[in-house]
């Protein structure tokens, strides 16, 4: 779009913020502790780079990406949410109208993990019933000094009725199916929510997923 | 005095330097490093504010100014070591949207290295003032990203994104308009800082470049760079604290 391409100069990507063309749009999250690695495993899936450097995120930001699911276009609006406690009046703002979460920890850091279960709730708080939310155990390529075990994570997860994954955004691994899970569990929960309920087609912060879709529109429920 | 009086008394000096004085140290070396690290930046700047291009050529746009600002002062404070204890994030196109700040300082804690005190700037030009509709440019802009997010959008400008954004963290978070000349003084840098402005916020006024300039009116004290960070370290307690600043 012109507007935010003018703004923006020199990156084009910009234009991939307002572009209008795609069949569903989701709103994500990633939240978790500072430093457990939501800005380089955002920076990984979208720009396929990573840097060693922490520079510990100011408030809240987001990256716009586009996924394909049975030949249709779903554009991802992918929240990175600031970890640090100062900036949580501002960030969970945000978690209204998300369709899901990428719940982060780092398994090299016990403080992060123990956290899991506020950061559930904080989901449970602020955003709809119906988000998915997907655990991502992060820096799995730091086996040595892991402190937590794969399975810990796995159970933790199990209770919370979440999925699990362990990710590395160093050494890309399961970050695009990390994502890629989210889209499908959230494009389930849509199809099941419809079948149970088509009033919902119309309203709710959800996109619909038949396979007529309306023409691709920007409005409150994102579809 | 006898011995043991002055046994005591070296002792708890002794006490007294071991708790002090790092901590001071620390903070005047802050202040200094900061002051000096401005002072390369707005010097710099002011060259290109005052450049005039015999051959009307040039004319250099307002991101740049702020670019070079800033990448003078990112420069000279990883020169200096100072980015340990105060650290600058410049905000990315999206993040300068939905907060209205160009960057970010911090003064960070130690050893946890969070933030304790921030500032939040935002940059205002002269070229820009006549320019009426860049507000309603970036109003459109994060109208759009809000109604993608699904969340309601709060009509405002720049400024009082930026506002709001500081308040939302809280009295040790500033807001830090910084004017890169004023009119008929095209080649200084001032600035206004304050943790107070939200009280302005839904007051029926407009806070944008217009609104700010005000404070500036009759103002004959300027603290220095170095003083307004002086009183912001110095500073206990939660009070409002607004100060006038001249950078160059
Ligand atoms: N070894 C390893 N390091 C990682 C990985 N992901 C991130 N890091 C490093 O961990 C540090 C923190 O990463 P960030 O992505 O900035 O952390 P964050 O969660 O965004 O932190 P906040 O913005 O403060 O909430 C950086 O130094 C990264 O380079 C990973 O998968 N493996
Ligand atoms: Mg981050």
């Amino acid at each position: 779009m012109d507007l935010y391409g003018k703004m923006a100069t020199q990156d084009n990507k910009q234009k991939e913020n307002a572009d209008q063309n795609f069949d569903y749009m989701f709103k994500l999250l990633i939240i978790g502790n500072s430093s457990v690695g939501k800005t380089s495993f955002l920076f990984r899936y979208a720009d396929d780079t990573f840097t060693s450097a922490f520079v510990s995120t100011v408030g809240i930001d987001f990256k716009v990406k586009t996924a394909y699911k049975n030949d249709k276009q779903i554009k991802l609006q992918i929240w990175d949410t600031a970890g640090q406690e100062r900036y949580r009046t501002i960030t969970t703002a945000y978690y209204r109208g998300a369709m899901g979460f990428i719940l982060m920890y780092d398994i090299t850091n016990e403080e992060s993990f123990a956290a899991v279960q506020d950061w559930a709730t904080q989901i449970k708080t602020y955003s709809w019933d119906n988000a998915q939310v997907i655990l991502a155990a992060n820096k799995c390529d730091m086996e040595e000094e892991r402190i937590v075990s794969v399975d810990s994570g796995r159970l933790l997860a199990e209770q919370l009725g979440f999925e699990f994954f362990e990710t590395s955004a160093k050494d890309n691994i399961n970050v695009k199916q990390t994502f890629e899970r989210l889209v499908d569990i959230i494009c389930d929960k849509m199809s099941d929510t419809l079948e149970a309920d088509p009033s919902v087609a119309t309203g709710g912060p959800t996109s619909r997923l038949t396979d007529n879709p309306m023409p691709p529109q920007q409005s409150d429920c994102g579809c | 005095m006898n011995q043991a009086d002055l046994q005591n008394e070296s002792k708890t000096s002794i006490f007294r330097t071991i708790w002090c004085k790092p901590n001071k140290v620390a903070s005047l070396n802050l202040i200094r490093l900061f002051g000096d690290c401005i002072q390369a930046a707005s010097s710099r700047t002011k060259d290109y504010l005052l450049f005039r291009d015999p051959e009307s050529k040039f004319h250099p746009s307002p991101s740049t100014l702020s670019e070079i600002f800033l990448m003078t002062y990112i420069q000279r404070s990883s020169q200096l070591n100072l980015t340990n204890i105060f650290n600058c994030t410049a905000m990315t196109p999206e993040q300068r949207i939905l907060l209205g700040a160009h960057w970010v300082w911090a003064v960070l804690d130690h050893p946890s290295k969070n933030p304790r005190i921030q500032i939040a700037v935002q940059v205002f030009h002269l070229q820009e003032r006549e320019e009426e509709n860049l507000e309603e440019l970036h109003l459109d802009v994060y109208s759009k990203i809000m109604h993608m997010a699904g969340m309601e959008v709060v009509n405002g400008t720049q400024a009082e994104r930026m506002v709001g954004f500081c308040s939302s963290i809280g009295r040790d978070c500033y807001a830090l308009f910084l004017f890169f000349g004023r009119k008929n003084d095209e080649g200084n840098i001032y600035g206004l800082l304050s943790n107070n402005l939200q009280a302005a916020v839904g007051k029926c006024v407009r806070i944008d470049q217009t609104f700010i300039e005000h404070f500036f009116k009759g103002a004959k004290c300027f603290v220095t760079p170095s003083g307004m960070l002086q009183a912001l370290v110095g500073k206990e307690g939660d009070d409002p604290l607004t100060m006038l600043v001249k950078f160059t």
